[in-house]
């Protein structure tokens, strides 16, 4: 016993030193996931007049295999909670996930690998002590939003058992997150690797409950994201899969901890593959070595983004079959018929893809600050390199990288629909839209390094906007901050070339102010 | 046969941080094919003076040319005829050491192939095929001390530049750079490790809370000194203690030193030639003695 108090010495400290640092990412990030509940548990309700208009657009909902795929299904339709939850049951739960996968990486790996966890290391501090900091904090924070999701659906007057299960379920799939962080953690000595596992874990998850709610049933039940909905909340619930959460995580971070053990710190269980003694004689300039730093990246990208494609473009054509009932018949109809329903739902599915891509783009900017902060920058800028081609590097893998994966979405969904450009045109459309936000993400690196990552709060703001502004009544000016408010619809609306041209002169200008402060800025 | 002009010329440059005057009307001249050190205690400004001379701050006053250029304006000009190593070099993770050291070479316009980098490879003992992120400290060092020495180069800009290196490391660093003044290479060199300075240079800057406080040749800067004067005497001990220019008396028997200026000494020697001196050694000041002595001498 001694042995454990031991090798948790200082897990108190490093908890409130840890939570000092996470002091505004965790707040805003809780925030935000429960404004969401609370917007869409306040809007739901008074978007239908009746009871049976109500059950019409569940039943609507759970006719579509791609928002099946997307959010799960609604097993009961007459349930208004579980309406008003469809999209955190599932798709939001990852967000929580990621939540905790963030702060347990950020806390632990990240710390070897800059070599502060060393520092820590040599003090009198415990060595299970920092990795039990961050769990602890990850724990807290899941509890924290569980609870307020809880407070916030009871607020807005759902029922209060569906409302404390929902954020049980929530405050569950925030600590399988922190095991699957630190799990992962132990298997790579690079954080982004590690990153990349844990992303890799949460997708995979998600996408066998896709794959379970709309074909085999039984994956649902295997995977976490899975158990949101047969949890049933509201109604009728089987509260005894809530302890599926805990054993899960506890399961996973035992198996973390015992990995841990059994390496030294800084190493990882996946050894280092050596690398080339020279470098190519392409590898020569900014530019190369951008693209270079993004090459394994953007081909994960391009394998997941078009794998997405592919699946969500074979649901579309299946659409028309599975609504044709007699009820929905006229409703169909008055949406334009069978093909004005697929090509609204490619619109939707290209949008919420678009935001998906853009996280590439903001990814390679705030791996540019990265690069200022460690001095790589200040290595490059003290060769013959000019600013203007650092600058042009980082820009041209933002956006040419993120207007490539919008390719890839668009062709993959028109080789899953088996027809037509209408997918490519539909993904493409949203190539301004991101260009905007990721021209705005440069301008924050170029007017100071270390605001780059407000990029990210940027994205979350746009996707905060689309998701709750409607439903809010917001005014449409505010709507219209997000560049994506602008897309046209297509192909369920015409093309329309004006705000395209718009945002892309928008793109031009931001991106020239942002040039004049990084050439005049200090670099460091 | 052109003239010897100055590689790099800082006048009154100051430096703001926010409120902070990081420097503070800095004066340093290097000429050309001179080692220079640059010295001064932490926070003394150093590293953020090489930062402004390789364009990569923006002065907030004074001038500043680096072969006659400035290297806010004409930063990649003056970058082409330099290398530089920091004192805490960050590698690229994923890049093997190698191909970092490839990289900027290329970056510099030259082709590796054509460099010194396969011996200096071997005389550093380093292994290229490890990841940048396996590299320890010493090694990250290495692949800017490589890069910066694989070819020839008019000026070497280093900063701490064998911070993280092991003895032997150090030993081959300063092999490296004396072959390099001996091609005539211009060098900065900013350090704390003072015998490495005192070996190499041939002037020195000393500098505190951004300010230049000394600036010349050793034997200039000794000549300002007092020097530490040991002698044995046979008869009365001398009173030394009111002669002007003699200070730090001690009296030890029949032993008595001092240090002096040098317009004290010739009274210093009188006396002592009075006292009947028997044995008489006088040292000159060490680097780290003259540091020492700026550090604390001019108030800020
Ligand atoms: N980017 C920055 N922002 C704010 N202050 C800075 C910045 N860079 C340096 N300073 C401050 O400027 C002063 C000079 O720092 P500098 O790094 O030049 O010192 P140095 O002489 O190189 O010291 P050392 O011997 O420790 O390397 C210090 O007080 C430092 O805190
Ligand atoms: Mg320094």
């Amino acid at each position: 016993m001694r042995g454990v108090t031991d090798r948790l010495r200082g897990t108190g400290l490093l908890l409130r030193f840890a939570l000092r640092r996470d002091r505004v990412l965790v707040p805003v990030w809780v925030l935000l996931l429960t404004a969401t509940v609370v917007a869409s548990a306040a809007a739901t309700g008074p978007l239908y007049a009746t009871a049976g208009e109500r059950v019409a657009a569940a039943e609507a909902l759970n006719a579509s295999p791609a928002i099946v795929a997307l959010y799960g299904p609604i097993l009961d339709t007459t349930s208004l909670g579980e309406l008003s939850m469809t999209k955190m049951t599932v798709l939001y739960a990852v967000f929580v996930a990621f939540m905790s996968v963030v702060v347990v990486r950020r806390h632990t790996r990240v710390e070897e690998e800059t070599g502060r966890a060393e520092l820590v290391g040599a003090t009198a501090v415990g060595a299970d002590a920092p990795v039990a900091a961050a769990l602890l904090e990850a724990a807290l924070a899941s509890l924290l939003v569980g609870t307020l999701a809880a407070v916030g659906n009871i607020a807005c007057g759902l029922p209060a058992m569906g409302s404390v299960l929902f954020g049980a379920s929530w405050a569950g799939i925030g600590h399988v997150g922190a095991g699957i962080a630190v799990l992962s953690a132990q298997l790579s000595s690079s954080a982004r690797t590690v990153g990349f596992i844990a992303s890799a874990v949460v997708g995979v998850l998600y996408v066998l409950r896709a794959i379970g709610d709309t074909s085999a049933s039984w994956l649902s039940w295997l995977t976490p994201f899975g158990w949101g909905t047969q949890l049933s909340a509201w109604s009728e619930p089987r509260a005894w899969l809530l302890v599926g959460y805990p054993v899960l995580a506890l399961v996973l971070t035992a198996a973390g901890l015992a990995l841990r053990r059994r390496r030294d710190l800084g190493a990882g269980v996946l050894p280092d593959r050596p690398g080339p003694a020279r470098g190519a004689p392409r590898l020569g300039d900014a530019l190369a070595l951008v693209w270079r730093q993004q090459r394994t990246g953007l081909a994960g990208w391009t394998v997941g983004i078009g794998a997405i494609g592919i699946a969500m473009g074979s649901i579309v054509p299946g659409i028309g079959d599975l609504l044709d009932t007699d009820r929905t018949r006229p409703i169909i109809e008055a949406m334009g018929g069978v093909g004005g329903l697929q090509d609204s739902l490619v619109f939707a599915l290209a949008s919420v893809v678009a935001v998906v891509i853009t996280c590439f783009g903001i990814g390679a900017v705030t791996r540019a600050a990265g690069d200022e902060h460690d001095g790589r920058t200040e290595t490059v800028l003290a060769t013959a390199t000019s600013r203007a081609a650092v600058l042009v590097a980082v820009a041209s893998a933002a956006l040419l990288g993120s207007t490539w994966l919008l390719l890839v979405s668009g062709a993959a969904t028109a080789v899953g629909r088996g027809d037509g450009v209408g997918a490519v045109g539909a993904a493409l459309v949203q190539a301004p839209a991101v260009w905007v936000v990721l021209a705005v993400a440069l301008l924050l690196l170029s007017v100071r390094s270390r605001w780059a990552v407000a990029g990210w709060a940027v994205l979350a703001a746009c996707v905060t906007l689309g998701q709750v502004g409607a439903g809010l009544e917001l005014p449409d000016w505010v709507l219209g901050l997000s560049p994506f408010h602008h897309v046209p619809k297509y192909p369920a609306e015409a093309f329309a070339w004006t705000p395209e041209l718009l945002m892309t002169a928008l793109t031009a200008l931001v991106l020239g102010v942002a040039w004049t402060r990084y050439r005049s800025r200090d670099i460091g | 046969m052109e003239v010897v002009s100055n590689a790099i010329e800082v006048h009154d440059l100051v430096k703001l941080f926010g409120r902070a005057r990081a420097l503070d009307g800095l004066e340093l001249s290097v000429s050309a094919g001179e080692v220079h050190g640059f010295l001064g205690p932490n926070g003394a400004g150093k590293s953020t003076t090489i930062r402004v001379l390789l364009g990569l701050l923006r002065a907030d006053g004074g001038t500043t040319t680096v072969f006659g250029l400035d290297p806010w304006r004409d930063a990649t000009a003056i970058h082409r005829r330099l290398a530089y190593v920091p004192g805490d070099v960050s590698v690229w993770p994923n890049l093997s050491g190698g191909e970092t050291i490839d990289l900027l070479l290329r970056m510099r316009d030259l082709d590796p192939r054509a460099t010194r980098r396969d011996e200096l490879l071997q005389r550093f003992e380093f292994d290229p095929t490890k990841k940048g992120r396996a590299y320890s400290k010493g090694n990250r060092q290495k692949v800017a001390l490589v890069a910066a020495f694989a070819a020839p180069t008019d000026l070497l800009v280093l900063d701490e530049p064998t911070s993280g290196l092991d003895p032997l490391m150090e030993q081959v660093f300063n092999e490296c750079l004396a072959e390099r003044k001996a091609e005539g290479t211009t060098v900065l060199l900013s350090s704390h490790i003072l015998s490495e300075v005192e070996r190499l240079a041939d002037r020195v800057t000393i500098i505190r809370r951004g300010r230049t406080v000394e600036s010349g040749t050793l034997t200039e800067l000794r000549h300002l000194r007092r020097n530490r004067v040991r002698a044995e005497v046979s008869g009365p001990l001398p009173d030394l203690t009111d002669l002007a220019g003699v200070h730090d008396v001690e009296v030890d028997g029949r032993v008595v030193s001092a240090s002096v200026d040098p317009v004290g000494l010739p009274l210093l020697l009188k006396a002592l030639d009075a006292a009947g001196v028997v044995s008489l050694t006088s040292a000159p000041p060490t680097l780290e003695e003259l540091f020492l002595d700026a550090y604390r001498s001019t108030g800020g």
